[in-house]
């Protein structure tokens, strides 16, 4: 009967812990300079800015996550992947000739076959997306010991994770700015262990993406 | 902050879970543990160094062609390149390059003009091309993050071009440096590996965007060009 209970209960608390996470806090912000809109046959980019040496670039897979969310759900969008638009477009958009600002896009439309392949991709917004998520503070310690009888670990953990990210909409058809959308996260993560070390982990990054994600969705479509 | 103990010294006949087989192998003695125990701190910390090659798939550029037929040359040395460092404290690094470049070029000069060729001597190329491009690595550099303090690996990469004319003369002659960069964070614990060939790659479509906007303005060529066209 004891081992019954260990054997249901058990699997039950574990999923009942995993459940349980980090307190996460978002905040996101909308800055409007023209008006948006998109058509059915319209698609979009996400790009991640790459800068030159050593300064601070976005992560891969939140550029993924917030092109993966904006091209899934309610009010999808024709998404282009980062890796085949720069692709598509070598040698424009690699991080020595990419556009830094909106006033250098006629001169990249000047360019007859950059503006074919544009047409033909059917690109109406170039989402630039800035920031990174970092580790804030962390305290606490935590022991883990092997030994000939076995292996533990006991202590408790917490760190805070402060992400910050923000989305520069270009549209490519007017050559102009039509805004920027900026999404802040804070979480605080826990790892008590006695025995077994059991993380509770706050979804910071993931809870940015998925409001950043949706709020450039309603920017766009929301022709205001 | 978190600390790992690791308490090996137990002896060998100790009641340590594990099967005969794993005695036999002697994972149950000191030094069996000590080294796997060393391995797996090894690949937690991604030190030990790395071994990558370019991958060899390389966009066209998106440019206007030029009316030439061009031929291009890449030397034994080139398409064999591997650079061998050795760091102190961080291992044995290599960067094996030389695959790269067929692919690279072909694609680099497919884009640029409208024929290319590989010829197999720069001074007598076949009577019907234009030029002779002739590139080669000069000189490779690399930093990890553990060097610099910062998240990045770093590549750069020294071209040394020539540019022949359709009878075999010397017509220019200039230097391309190239440079790419990976964050570390973007690959987990495997990202001495996958960091540093992100970041080769990344220096090697770096090379080929700069030759592609780079070309037309090189004072000599520039000079060609005008005669030629």
């Amino acid at each position: 009967m004891t081992r019954y209970l260990r054997l249901t209960l058990l699997p039950l608390a574990m999923a009942a812990i995993a459940g349980l996470g980090g307190c996460v806090t978002s905040t996101v912000q909308e800055i409007r300079e023209s008006a948006t809109g998109m058509d059915a046959t319209d698609s979009i980019v996400v790009l991640g800015r790459r800068g030159r040496p050593r300064t601070g670039e976005t992560e891969l897979d939140f550029v993924s996550c917030v092109s993966r969310n904006m091209g899934s759900g309610s009010n999808r969008l024709n998404v282009i992947d980062e890796q085949t638009f720069t692709d598509a477009l070598f040698p424009w958009f690699e991080p020595r000739t990419a556009p830094v600002n909106t006033s250098d896009l006629p001169e990249l439309m000047a360019i007859p076959a950059l503006t074919a392949r544009l047409d033909e991709l059917g690109l109406r917004y170039l989402i630039w997306v800035q920031g990174s998520t970092k580790r804030t503070e962390s305290a606490g310690s935590l022991t883990c010991t092997i030994t000939p009888g076995g292996a533990g670990c006991f202590g408790f953990l917490t760190w805070e994770k402060d992400s910050s990210y923000e989305a520069s909409v270009w549209d490519v058809r007017n050559g102009i700015s039509a805004g920027k959308v900026s999404s802040d996260a804070t979480g605080t993560s826990y790892m008590p262990a006695l025995i077994i070390p059991l993380p509770f982990i706050a979804p910071v990054r993931s809870s940015a993406c998925s409001s950043l994600a949706n709020q450039l969705k309603s920017f766009l479509i929301d022709e205001t | 902050m978190a600390s790992v103990t690791a308490m090996i010294g137990a002896p060998a006949n100790s009641t340590f879970a594990g099967s005969r087989e794993s005695s036999r192998y002697g994972l149950r003695s000191k030094a069996g543990r000590a080294a796997l125990l060393i391995a797996a701190v090894g690949v937690l910390t991604g030190c030990g160094g790395a071994s990558v090659a370019v991958p060899t798939s390389f966009p066209i550029p998106l440019v206007e062609k030029l009316p030439l037929k061009m031929g291009v040359y890449l030397n034994p040395e080139l398409l064999a390149y591997v650079h061998n460092e050795k760091l102190e404290s961080s291992g044995n690094w290599s960067i094996s390059l030389g695959d790269a470049q067929q692919p690279m070029f072909k694609n680099l000069l497919t884009g640029m003009f409208d024929q290319m060729e590989f010829v197999a001597d720069p001074q007598s190329p076949p009577a019907n091309l234009d030029g002779v491009l002739v590139p080669n690595i000069e000189e490779v550099q690399f930093s990890i993050p553990s060097q610099t303090r910062s998240d990045y690996y770093e590549v750069w990469i020294r071209y040394q071009f020539k540019l022949y004319s359709g009878d075999g003369q010397l017509l220019a002659d200039w230097p391309l440096t190239a440079y790419g960069k990976a964050n570390e964070r973007n690959y987990g614990m495997q990202s001495n590996q996958q960091g540093l060939q992100a970041a080769a790659l990344a220096a090697c479509r770096d090379a080929m965007a700069f030759f592609t906007i780079q070309f037309q303005g090189v004072p000599p060529v520039k000079d060609w060009l005008a005669a030629k066209l």
